[in-house]
């Protein structure tokens, strides 16, 4: 017995955010008054109000108004420049965060995301646990959305720009709520929709009963493509959002700020966001990038380093905090940006439950917090270099180093030594020695050196050599 | 001994002198019988020793023995040496015995930073002993450490010169240290629960007979090392 083969119905959902810039300005304030105010995101370029919110919707401010006309409605609106990076760098987390749930996602415009349901339904079963995920993680994100399915990306679009907000797979459903959508929701340019217009061409009702090949013959390609395509006889290749496994997230600030203490506050909402990240994907990471935005000057840029990995907010705000100590702000900050350029999937720690005390910090991480006040250079370990010159011994490193000595070392070496040697200016008596190092001959720092050990009146001990021209410097220090 | 004295001691209502608040568990040898004895058993398992000393005696050698032993009961934990006056050299602590790759050297650029960063090494838990060199102390600084190295678990060595101002800090071991030809002559100016006692010589033969003063005699040692050639 054959199993019928199973045809797969293509089925797409659009998901637009007509304010996603405004929607991340305005979520930084948990005051319930800052949506009182009129706010409008204002497109320079193109002279038009891009996105708004309620309090302006409701003093008569509609989209694509101008700033004059915009005013006049509500004398006390606050108008926000529009930024295409801010909306992009919001795009992307919120196509991160939908990755969790559903693996084909595409940035289909500037504020709407793509998602290819039909392959999906196998390991959701139905359309509605499908969608009651996808709708948990948007509730997450506080954005205002609107969204709709369709058959083809176009349809779902056209659908979802009209704020349909419905979630079906029967096309009969489908096509009644896009035939009721005019050509101005479309795609179709102004010119296209003139000549349409002229020959009684109004909805899409209208343009749908037309067969494809006659537009062919009177209309240029652009609409026979959008129209081919909006029923899905015509292909429409997406390509497909592969997640970054980088954080990477900017906020405006509702006010400009020129107090490093005020500045702490949306740092901690930005760390959290990044520990729910790399919660989530059980990453680490160990470095933070913080960048600010100076209004008049170059941006500011931080970056902290934890030599273990992390990802709790707390550690990074300890982190980013001592950092911010050392700074000051020349003028007044308007935006942030956190990049954690790199992760990796943690590993758990190997500890013992019971092995005594267990310590608030590992090594690595009060080395970061020091490293983090005081600087890379200020933190050292110490290794041996196999070198008879005694001032060659010792290095200093900065990173931590695990390399054990498996050469002889000498006994009788002073724990402190003077770099360089300081010439001999007091009276000392010898206690032993002498030992004599000649070595470096294969270097620029040839030395014949006659070590002793000597003592002055005080009872410090001299760790001096004589040179082969009987000159006496003092070297160590024997604490 | 008198039936209501004995009485009084039986349930531990009376309190005398030489019982005083002494925990010998938590004391580690110092590696010298001398400042074994004198301080009855060794260093404090935690908190701050003042060590007032001039530079170049063996106030650091003093030291070692029970540096190298808390390294080795910690063998995660850090020795962290905070602001040596000078360079450090790593071959003199690995000969010793020392994991140098455990030693965290911190060179702050100011004073206040030195504190600082003992503060935070003390507290961390991660670090076994802390050696300071630092000049100008407060009491409330002390405390702060001495708070910090409870919560932490750790040793903390405070080096200084012995001619800085007298106020006596709150710490767990004051140590005065001199010269002498065998070692180091110490008194202990402070201690938590004791008295101080006069002063005693530290005998540091037995680990360095080279660096001491010979004494009085006549007889001569045969050279211990060759000159080496590399």
């Amino acid at each position: 017995m054959t199993r019928p083969p199973c045809v797969m119905q293509k089925l797409w959902l659009y998901l637009y955010f007509p304010s996603l810039q405004l929607d991340t300005l305005l979520q930084q304030s948990s005051d319930t008054d800052i949506h009182k105010q009129a706010y409008i995101i204002f497109d320079e370029a193109k002279n038009q109000t891009c996105q708004l919110n309620e309090a302006a919707y409701q003093a008569g401010i509609r989209l694509g108004m101008g700033l004059g006309t915009a005013s006049m409605l509500k004398a006390d609106l606050q108008v926000i420049p529009y930024q295409e990076n801010i909306t992009q760098n919001r795009l992307n987390s919120i196509a991160q965060n939908l990755y969790l749930a559903t693996s084909d996602i595409c940035f289909f415009s500037h504020n709407g995301l793509l998602l290819r349901v039909h392959n999906m339904l196998n390991l959701y079963g139905d359309l509605v646990t499908y969608w009651q995920h996808i709708k948990h993680i948007l509730l997450t994100q506080n954005v205002h959305f609107h969204y709709a399915t369709g058959h083809s990306p176009l349809a779902a679009k056209l659908l979802a720009v009209k704020a349909w907000d419905r979630i079906t797979d029967s096309k009969i459903h489908i096509e009644q709520a896009m035939s009721k959508c005019t050509l101005q929701h479309t795609e179709l340019s102004p010119k296209s929709i003139q000549k349409l217009n002229r020959i009684g061409i109004h909805d899409v009702k209208g343009l749908l009963k037309l067969p494809l090949a006659d537009i062919a013959k009177r209309f240029e390609i652009d609409i026979v493509t959008y129209i081919g395509r909006l029923t899905a006889e015509l292909s429409h290749p997406v390509n497909f959002f592969h997640p970054k496994p980088y954080f990477n997230q900017i906020i405006e600030l509702l006010f400009d700020v020129q107090s490093i203490q005020i500045l702490q506050k949306p740092l901690l909402q930005l760390l959290a966001k990044l520990e729910l990240f790399l919660k989530e994907r059980d990453l680490l990471t160990q470095s933070l990038k913080v960048y600010l935005s100076q209004r008049e000057h170059n941006p500011i840029k931080l970056e902290v380093n934890s030599q273990q990995g992390e990802y709790l907010a707390k550690h990074w705000e300890e982190l980013l905090f001592l950092k911010l100590e050392n700074i000051s702000l020349e003028s007044p900050i308007f935006a942030i940006q956190l990049l954690a350029p790199t992760t990796y999937v943690r590993r758990p720690d190997k500890q013992d439950l019971f092995a005594g005390k267990q310590g608030l910090l590992s090594p690595l991480q009060l080395r970061s917090i020091l490293q983090a006040k005081l600087g890379k250079k200020a933190i050292l370990t110490p290794q041996l270099a196999n070198d008879y010159r005694p001032e060659r011994t010792t290095l200093l490193n900065q990173t931590n180093t695990k390399a054990a000595a498996d050469f002889p070392l000498f006994a009788l070496r002073p724990s402190f030594l003077l770099t360089p040697p300081q010439p001999l200016q007091e009276k000392v008596h010898l206690a032993s020695g002498p030992e004599r190092i000649e070595t470096g001959w294969w270097d620029s720092e040839f030395i014949i050196r006659d070590y002793f050990i000597a003592y002055n009146a005080l009872g410090q001990w001299y760790w001096i050599f004589k040179t082969p021209h009987n000159k006496w410097y003092l070297h160590g220090v024997f604490s | 001994m008198h039936p209501t004295i004995r009485y009084l001691k039986n349930k531990n209502l009376l309190w005398q002198a030489n019982h005083a608040y002494h925990d010998t568990q938590n004391e580690l040898h110092t590696g010298y019988q001398e400042l074994d004895n004198a301080l009855q058993g060794g260093f404090p398992e935690h908190g701050v020793i003042d060590i007032r000393s001039p530079l170049g005696i063996g106030e650091l050698r003093l030291l070692l023995p029970s540096i190298l032993l808390r390294q080795q009961q910690n063998t995660t934990e850090l020795t962290t040496l905070i602001a040596p006056p000078m360079d450090i050299n790593a071959e003199m602590w690995a000969e010793f015995g020392l994991s140098i790759e455990r030693i965290m050297l911190i060179r702050p650029n100011s004073e206040r930073d030195v504190l600082w960063s003992a503060e935070q090494s003390l507290k961390s838990g991660c670090c076994h002993s802390v050696v300071i060199w630092h000049s100008s102390l407060s009491v409330a600084q002390t405390k702060r450490l001495q708070l910090a190295a409870e919560k932490g678990h750790c040793l903390l060595f405070i080096i200084r010169e012995p001619k800085q101002e007298q106020i006596s800090l709150p710490v767990s071991l004051g140590l005065q240290l001199s010269p002498d030809k065998a070692g180091v002559n110490a008194r202990i100016t402070k201690r938590k629960g004791a008295f101080s006692k006069k002063a005693f010589t530290v005998n540091m033969h037995h680990y360095w007979p080279e660096i001491c003063q010979p004494r009085q005699s006549n007889v001569l040692t045969f050279p211990l090392r060759a000159s080496q050639v590399g």
